[in-house]
């Protein structure tokens, strides 16, 4: 992938040789990643094939057995979330995870306050606090009109959304999506993943993401890691694994036969 | 927001000029409903808008009550000195103890606040030179000028009150939007930088401090404090209270504490034998059939409109 | 509220390390017998029953009544042993059906605090009905009197707590290892929907389950009754060793709750040895360390 000129080419996520077990299943089995700036990097692969346990690896949700994990240079291996999110690495959840009785704009708030370390003030008001900020964000992702609301009671599709406010919230380089469209009809996956890529566009954002919908993935992606039984199977641009016979042979089978 | 200010207000009006209005008895009971209305609050702090049920808080009321009484009589401080230093030793103990009690979730969280507070009777009702063991500590009296019910019940309004504003604060605070988030999902809270056990370790002391309040005030109300204050049973106060009241809103564990104490007296002063009883009934109707508690009805057809009409 | 001399009378003082032992062992036993069944009902339906201290204590209070009621020859006495566990397994079952199994599905703070509530109202309905007057039952006859075991008086009597404590425990190993009613409970723990799925009626199993637990609670109480003082307060001094063992041993575990027993047993019998001011604080600080190093007790297993 060419970089623009002007632009560096940072690596802004690596992962070398990352390997996890749970009992014997080998989830992910030494998986070598790099990610440069600006990627839009989607990580397919059949169910069980590692991507939900290699994005927990890398945030520090799970212990890895051994590899390593550095971002923007700087090794996170042994991490813990906060401290990882704290980075600069912001993610989303394969389930919908919005703080359900707060509402929407208080997620938003509640995610600032903590971006900007005021969440032990114990004197505040926190309801006036980044209400502005809060409500940009909102309306980037097209949620202004609902900020009113408790989280739980939005839409699915809305809820995503929210989420992925609450990610961009802290600011992060790298964003991480896990399954962000799933259980979303067609055409508001697409929205929602253009909406992303405007996002990653505007802001330099690095987006990685795991998609079961090969039409969004084609659709978006710049770059696609394909994994298979915990290990990277191909890598390479939308056009290049589209010709990939071992992918074919292997995912994209599935797809075709559907 | 603004009816809710005026209700307090109101309430607040009312509770200053009862005394004028009614006999010693009556300002004993509300004294000691504003006792109870403080440690169901401070508790609440945790279970409610945190998200953390603790079987054990009796151990910080008690610490508060003993740590006043010991200054006040054996290192003879001056009540209001003794006073204001109980809640710290109550506060050091949840630190202490919340320490490891945070690393557990739900059940055994319950469990260990359980076990630490039975620790904590077990050692007040064996160390007998310090404590009294089971005969307690007595004359456990506040100085003349708060001697009289009324005064005492002033004073204890003001403490309680202050203490209210303060954990209303919190509540709203940043500290607070965080302590909720982490109740309503503590992996979303971590991946917004939360540290999630630093957080609920600080909501544990906070909650510690204010039960500790309760417990001074009691002491001195009292005149005496007992091991009991440390029992189990006791760690089952506020959280029935919080149950009747609704532990969604922040005045509910107030008004929960009217509700258990008015029928406290009513049914101990009756028949004194059937409030165990009593007490079990409600716990299970309340569990059974109003999960939000009587003053969560209320809130839940507020935040439903709310919801409907999208407004803030 | 003194939890050791009133629930284990028969601790000595023994400068004997071998009496010691025994000492502990007994006072294990009788703690296994104790525990096993609040052990056994959050094995199965994951609700750990605070109320099982009000079982035991209505199992000792049923024992007392059915005695004055029978005349006065020694089957009396075996009677009554036999009939106190079955009226408290009755009380367990009504309680299971009328309250507990409205809130399987709900927090298990709430099912915490449910039978948190039963304390309350068992304990106000046995001093309704018997008065608050401690009652007493004596022993046996045949088991009045005392040996000699190595060279220290031994009350009979506790022989038999001491006997049948491992009968029960083979028992029960038995019921829930040889027979088709143990396999399907064990399913049960295991996993219920799959359970009902193949046709078993996992609410009644539930019900056996707890009713099952309900009559080992009442037989501890009954076998208790002519050792201790049967009066009110004897519910939270059992809770709290019950609890105290259980979880140290892993709830839902036997072999957890055995072992776990017998070395609380052994922790106080040898505590008021070395530290008498705060051997009665011992139990608890193991249990505070266990459940900080390994939750889930010794033999019991994660939740996630």
């Amino acid at each position: 992938m060419a970089a623009a000129s002007g632009e560096r080419e940072e690596v802004v996520l690596e992962t070398r040789d990352l390997r996890k077990h749970f009992g014997g299943v080998r989830a992910v089995n030494g998986v070598d990643l790099t990610i440069p700036h600006g990627d839009l990097r989607a990580i397919i692969g059949p169910n069980g094939a590692g991507k939900t346990t290699l994005f927990n690896l890398i945030t520090g949700d799970l212990r890895h057995e051994s590899g390593r994990v550095s971002f923007r240079g700087e090794e996170i291996s042994r991490l813990s979330p906060d401290e990882v999110c704290r980075r600069g690495i912001g993610r989303t959840f394969q389930i919908t995870s919005v703080f359900r009785r707060l509402t929407v704009i208080e997620n938003v708030q509640t995610a600032l306050l903590s971006h900007h370390r005021r969440h032990y003030n114990l004197f505040a008001d926190a309801a006036r606090l980044y209400r502005d900020s809060a409500l940009a964000l909102l309306d980037r992702v097209g949620l202004k009109e609902q900020a009113g609301k408790p989280g739980g009671i939005l839409s699915h599709g809305d809820q995503r959304r929210l989420e992925l406010a609450i990610a961009l919230a802290n600011e992060p380089r790298l964003l991480m999506l896990d399954e962000p469209t799933a259980g979303m009809a067609p055409n508001e996956r697409h929205a929602l993943m253009a909406l992303v890529a405007r996002i990653a566009a505007d802001t330099g954002l690095t987006v990685l993401f795991t998609e079961h919908d090969m039409d969004v993935v084609f659709a978006v992606a710049r770059r696609i890691t394909v994994m298979h039984q915990g290990c990277v199977l191909a890598e390479g641009t939308p056009q290049e694994i589209r010709r990939d016979p071992e992918v074919h042979r292997i995912y994209l089978g599935y797809t075709k036969a559907r | 927001m603004a009816r809710s200010t005026v209700m307090l207000a109101a309430a607040l009006a009312i509770a200053l000029v009862l005394p004028l209005a009614l006999s010693a008895f009556y300002v004993v009971l509300l004294t000691e409903i504003a006792v109870a209305a403080l440690f169901a609050t401070a508790f609440n702090l945790l279970m409610g808008f945190g998200g953390m049920v603790s079987f054990g808080h009796a151990a910080y009321f008690a610490l508060g009550a003993y740590a006043a009484a010991l200054l006040a009589q054996k290192a003879e401080w001056p009540m209001l000195a003794a006073f204001a230093a109980a809640p710290l030793v109550a506060a050091f103990g949840a630190l202490v103890f919340g320490f490891f009690i945070v690393r557990l979730s739900h059940t055994y969280f319950a469990m260990l606040s359980l076990a630490f507070a039975q620790i904590l009777y077990t050692i007040i009702f064996k160390w007998t030179s310090l404590t009294g063991g089971d005969n307690g500590l007595l004359n456990v009296w506040p100085p003349a000028f708060l001697r009289s019910v009324t005064a005492y019940y002033y004073f204890t309004l003001l403490v309680i009150g202050a203490c209210f504003l303060a954990l209303h604060a919190i509540v709203n605070s940043p500290f607070g939007y965080a302590l909720k988030a982490i109740r309503e999902n503590p992996r979303r809270a971590r991946f917004i930088g939360v540290n999630v056990r630093r957080h609920q370790l600080c909501a544990f002391v906070l909650s510690g401090f204010f039960s500790g309040v309760a417990g001074a005030v009691f002491a001195f109300h009292n005149g005496s404090v007992f091991p009991d204050f440390a029992f189990f049973t006791k760690s089952f106060e506020p959280l029935i209270v919080v149950l009747l009241g609704g532990m969604q809103s922040f005045y509910g564990p107030l008004a929960g504490a009217f509700g258990f104490k008015v029928m406290e007296w009513l049914i101990s002063r009756w028949a004194p034998i059937y409030w165990p009883l009593f007490l079990g009934a409600i716990l299970i109707v309340v569990i059974l059939v109003l999960p939000q508690g009587f003053v969560g009805l209320f809130e839940r057809r507020a935040w439903r409109l709310r919801a409907v009409n999208g407004k803030k | 509220m003194e939890m050791t001399t009133s629930l284990f009378p028969w601790i000595t003082n023994s400068p004997l390390i071998a009496v010691q032992v025994m000492s502990g062992l007994s006072v294990g036993m009788f703690l296994f017998l104790l525990s096993v069944g609040m052990s056994l009902i959050f094995g199965v339906t994951r609700i750990v029953n605070l109320a099982h201290g009000s079982f035991y204590m209505v199992g000792a209070y049923l024992m007392a009544a059915l005695i004055e009621v029978l005349p006065g020859n020694p089957v009396s006495f075996w009677i009554a042993l036999l009939l106190a566990p079955i009226g408290v397994a009755v009380l367990g079952g009504v309680i299971e059906i009328t309250l507990l199994r409205r809130v399987y599905r709900r927090d298990p703070m709430m099912q915490l605090i449910l039978t948190f509530a039963l304390i309350l109202i068992i304990g106000t309905l046995v001093l309704l009905v018997w008065g608050p007057d401690n009652k007493s039952v004596a022993r046996p006859e045949a088991l009045a009197g005392s040996v000699r075991i190595l060279g220290q008086p031994f009350p009979s009597y506790y022989l038999l707590v001491l006997g049948l404590s491992p009968l029960v425990a083979v028992g029960l190993w038995l019921v829930f290892y040889r027979t088709r009613w143990g396999m399907l409970v064990r399913a049960a723990t295991v996993d219920r929907e799959m359970l009902g799925a193949l046709g078993v009626d996992v609410s009644r199993l539930y019900t056996q389950v707890f009713a099952f637990g309900s009559w080992l609670a009442g037989l501890g109480g009954a076998l208790a009754a002519p050792t201790v003082a049967v009066a009110l307060g004897m519910d939270a001094d059992v809770l709290i060793n019950a609890f105290v063992v259980v979880v140290i041993g892993g709830l839902g575990s036997f072999a957890g709750t055995l072992i776990s027993a017998l070395v609380v047993g052994e922790l106080q019998s040898f505590g008021i040895l070395i530290f008498p001011g705060v051997s009665i604080v011992l139990p608890f600080a193991l249990m505070a360390v266990v459940l900080m190093i390994r939750p889930w007790g010794l033999l019991g297993e994660p939740e996630e």
